[in-house]
């Protein structure tokens, strides 16, 4: 059965990117979503098998969803993967303490990328 | 959505790596609605595929020759002297076309974040701005080969996006415009 990511981010171009190394290099579904409260809106309806969320977006960040998906039944076991500009430890240590699974930073790099989703999601 | 998805071999990682980020580039740019969107494009490509958020935009006047700051994202420009970061040699090198590119800046060799990249806007065979990417991420060490790729791209697409078709004949003469980190990011 095909895996469902939901890919959330402000920003068209990451957007683009993730959806295009999804689509083009794995075989996960994707949806997307463009800020924290579509993301935790989608993630109640499309129940995905991992969310692949940006920190800093507009209306609700990342780990204000990462918190709200955490508090409800129906996303609470979703593994959560943080995508940040942001490296720095003490920032890591706040997104773990939201309730993520995981943390990967800006520039994006696609193998590293695909590496931990298979390492939730297998192949 | 794409239904014939395949997974690349490993010998063509890199270069599969390259292609998606020089496609996505290409599609943001060209799908970029007004300057304001086209300006928030290229601070995306520069966030997201170079790894840096204190990036600007000098407009050249080619009436007098004059940089102007057209603007400007984690960083204030406004005092940013282009000639004395660039020389009279490569600040040339930049106006007829080359990009200009440091690895890890001379005298801050070794310290971490201090490559950066001056690019030229081009139209036809003209430098209408000049985009500085000035800094880069902690966890980005240094610019690679594939950056370069995207160096070229922003340097051949970004103008009619950001300046519009007329982009050769506009002059310097937008209000100069200063965001930072925690605006957006």
């Amino acid at each position: 059965m095909t895996k469902k990511i939901l890919v959330v981010d402000d920003s068209k171009t990451a957007l683009m990117m993730e959806r295009e190394i999804l689509e083009r290099r794995t075989t996960y579904q994707c949806v997307t979503a463009s800020d924290g409260r579509e993301a935790v809106e989608k993630a109640q309806q499309e129940r995905p098998d991992l969310v692949l969320m940006d920190v800093v977006m507009p209306h609700m960040n990342g780990f204000e969803a990462c918190k709200m998906m955490r508090q409800q039944a129906s996303t609470r076991e979703i593994p959560i993967v943080l995508v940040t500009t942001r490296g720095e430890e003490a920032y890591m240590e706040a997104g773990f303490q939201s309730g993520c699974n995981d943390y990967i930073t800006k520039p994006i790099d696609s193998a590293e990328l695909i590496a931990l989703l298979q390492s939730y999601l297998g192949e | 959505m794409n239904r014939d998805k395949h997974k690349a071999s490993g010998s063509t990682e890199a270069d599969a790596r390259d292609d998606l980020r020089l496609s996505a580039a290409r599609k943001r740019l060209a799908e970029s609605r007004g300057q304001e969107d086209a300006i928030e494009g290229v601070r995306e490509i520069v966030a997201n595929f170079l790894g840096s958020e204190e990036l600007g935009l000098f407009r050249v006047d080619r009436g007098n020759g004059a940089f102007h700051v057209f603007w400007s994202f984690g960083i204030d420009l406004e005092e940013y002297d282009l000639l004395r970061a660039l020389g009279h040699p490569g600040l040339e090198r930049v106006m007829r076309g080359e990009c200009h590119v440091e690895l890890a800046a001379g005298e801050h060799a070794g310290e971490m974040g201090r490559a950066r990249a001056f690019v030229p806007i081009r139209v036809g065979n003209q430098t209408v701005a000049i985009l500085a990417i000035l800094r880069l991420l902690p966890q980005k060490l240094e610019f690679d080969i594939a950056d370069m790729e995207l160096f070229k791209l922003l340097s051949s697409e970004a103008a009619k996006p950001l300046f519009g078709s007329g982009a050769c004949d506009a002059g310097a003469d937008s209000q100069p415009v200063t965001e930072g980190p925690g605006i957006r990011a």
